[in-house]
């Protein structure tokens, strides 16, 4: 079953397409990742599944209907959505712009909740910033900030979370913690959660449902076993390669050929 | 902070820290505590400068008496007090009210703190069509300030157009003010020199922004302006929780970005644009009041209520010393607030992170 799905969906800026007739279906409950190269579309997807970007032609369906005929505000109880470089208003403290992810929740004379307080405690504890409620976010590590952001997106408290590009600007062990994270919230609350990433090794390694995208287009979805061959990732991505399973997880793990020691 | 705590007993602290939850029968409002702390220490501030703004003058009046006046009982000094200074008092302090507003809303959507309505274009606009009629003879006080409405509402919806690429920008929304502003200056320049000599002495005063022979006909027609927009205010400090975030989490977050700026840029521009009609173009203090507000309160958006209140002091205090400082002559408001504020906006450029940043 897939709540969140697309249509023939066609992305464009201003003149330029950058998805074609795309069919996507998100399965519910798992963890999607969605990989290609640079430029691939990747990115425009996810916004349009998060109605950031709205279709030239086709559409994004929420639970059967469309998702730009649906107020914003319901949307945005059902899904949650990390931009790729959110930017947060300065000086603001981590407690005020987590508790800011109840917005869809509250009415100007329903400002806060003990349900609002309940979710914002939980965000923090789960993504481990409760330490940090008090402190500026200008003055946090990029790790510390990227763990502020999804607590934000978590205090939403949606059924569908989409992460765009979550790692980027992290170094490993930060990566690896982001996307442990993700995979822990989605056994946990059985949390359907789709996340744009460059890297394919972390793909197959935390991917149930792998989609990987080329020119706008779906080259392959499936299982990270199934999806990630090397005739793929060289028809995907351009690259030789040999795959042997990860040592730790038995996922596929890409290893690069190394054309400048054959010779 | 403790005080304000307790004046509100059913309030509980929460997660955010530094607010408080606000209980009304089944209503829950979130307050900043910091924020009404110093909302109440400027109220009061206010009050004093309205009643030393009262007492001084060419003849010095008694604070006692001041208040006697202003609880209607007879005093000696009754004339002076409320014929004479109360009048372009009410002025003084309704203009500044609404431009503290209009600065604060303005910078909110265009998330810089450069931005305010007598940079981006507003005033300018105002003062443009204004000059531009005086000189064209229609010089009549009861018509001039609906012209000056109009101006300024024009070069804002001029602006809002141009800078509007299916989407608003916030840097090119500022940049595009700038650029009008200039253009409209211009124009109001050619007026200037076109129009007749005592038109233009006329026009330059106005332009300078004074509050001399002000009085109850702007008052009557600010005041109920500012009354109805109230309700409109208590939206939009709701507003600027996400408007302040950026555009994609804000959208995401369920916020109908296009209409809520739209609409917090038309309620600072109507504000700064009848103030402007009331006093002309009172430089700087749209710009100074929030930012002052701001550091205050230390609040992650611009405080409303501050800003106002902080734009209230700064234009009563500045028009009592433009009245006194070399007295016998008369400076115009706009000469005082200029020179506090432009050294303050050269000063904010060199400490910003970047002008054309979004925060």
């Amino acid at each position: 079953m897939s709540r969140l799905s697309t249509q023939a969906l066609t992305l464009a800026y201003e003149d330029r397409t950058v998805v074609e007739e795309l069919d996507l279906a998100v399965p519910d409950g798992e963890v999607t990742v969605i990989v290609g190269p640079n430029a691939c579309g990747k990115s425009t997807t996810l916004r349009a599944l998060g109605r950031l970007l709205k279709p030239k032609s086709g559409s994004v369906l929420l639970d059967g209907a469309e998702l730009a005929k649906l107020p914003t505000k319901r949307i945005a109880q059902q899904i949650g959505l990390l931009p790729q470089t959110p930017v947060a208003p300065e000086a603001i403290t981590v407690a005020d712009l987590v508790s800011r992810g109840r917005q869809p929740h509250q009415h100007w004379w329903q400002q806060w909740s003990d349900e609002d307080e309940r979710a914002v405690s939980e965000a923090m504890a789960r993504t481990d910033v409760a330490d940090l409620a008090e402190r500026s976010v200008d003055e946090l590590s990029g790790g510390q900030r990227q763990r502020v952001w999804i607590a934000m997106a978590l205090a939403q408290e949606t059924e569908l979370l989409l992460l765009d590009e979550p790692t980027t600007y992290l170094d490993i062990s930060h990566q690896v913690e982001v996307l442990d994270l993700v995979r822990q919230l989605n056994h946990d609350k059985g949390r359907t959660v789709v996340v744009v990433l460059h890297d394919l090794n972390q793909a197959a390694r935390y991917a149930d449902h792998l989609v990987a995208m080329k020119a706008g287009r779906v080259v392959a979805a499936g299982p990270p076993s199934e999806v990630v061959t090397a005739s793929l990732v060289r028809e995907v991505f351009g690259l030789d390669c040999v795959i042997v399973p990860d040592p730790v997880t038995g996922s596929p793990l890409v290893v690069p050929g190394a054309p400048w020691k054959a010779a | 902070m403790s005080t304000v705590k307790d004046r509100v007993p059913a309030s509980v602290a929460v997660r955010p820290a530094g607010y408080s939850v606000l209980r009304a029968g089944h209503a829950r409002f979130l307050v900043h505590r910091r924020a009404v702390a110093v909302a109440s220490v400027l109220l009061v501030l206010l009050a004093a400068s309205c009643v030393a703004y009262l007492c001084v003058g060419e003849a010095f009046v008694s604070p006692a008496e001041v208040v006697k006046v202003l609880l209607g009982r007879s005093s000696p000094d009754e004339l002076v007090v409320e014929e004479l200074r109360l009048p372009r008092l009410v002025v003084g302090l309704l203009v500044g009210l609404a431009f503290g507003v209009a600065g604060a809303l303005i910078q909110t959507v265009a998330r810089n703190p450069l931005a305010s309505p007598d940079v981006i274009g507003i005033s300018q606009g105002a003062s443009a069509l204004t000059v531009a009629s005086m000189t064209l003879g229609i010089t009549s006080y009861s018509v001039l300030p609906y012209l000056s409405v109009a101006g300024g509402l024009l070069a804002a919806a001029l602006v809002y157009l141009f800078a509007w690429r299916g989407g608003l920008h916030a840097t090119r929304f500022v940049l595009i003010g700038i650029g009008f502003a200039i253009a409209l200056r211009s124009i109001t320049t050619l007026f200037m020199t076109k129009g007749d000599y005592l038109v233009a002495q006329q026009a330059q005063i106005w332009m300078t922004g004074s509050l001399n022979g002000r009085g109850w006909p702007e008052a009557e027609v600010l005041a109920p302006i500012l009354l109805v927009l109230v309700p409109a205010l208590a939206w939009a400090a709701r507003a600027q929780r996400t408007v302040s975030l950026d555009d994609d989490t804000a959208t995401a977050l369920g916020v109908r970005l296009g209409r809520v700026r739209l609409g917090l840029v038309a309620l600072g521009v109507v504000l700064a644009a009848v103030a402007t009609g009331a006093a002309g173009p009172v430089d700087f203090v749209a710009l100074l009041a929030p930012q002052i507000a701001r550091r205050m309160t230390r609040t992650a958006q611009i405080p409303l209520l501050s800003s106002a209140l902080t734009g209230a002091v700064i234009v009563v205090l500045a028009d009592l010393l433009a009245r006194r400082l070399f007295s016998p002559t008369e400076l115009p408001v706009g000469v005082l607030t200029a020179a506090v504020g432009a050294p303050y906006l050269i000063w904010l450029i060199i400490r910003s992170r970047s002008v054309g940043g979004t925060s």
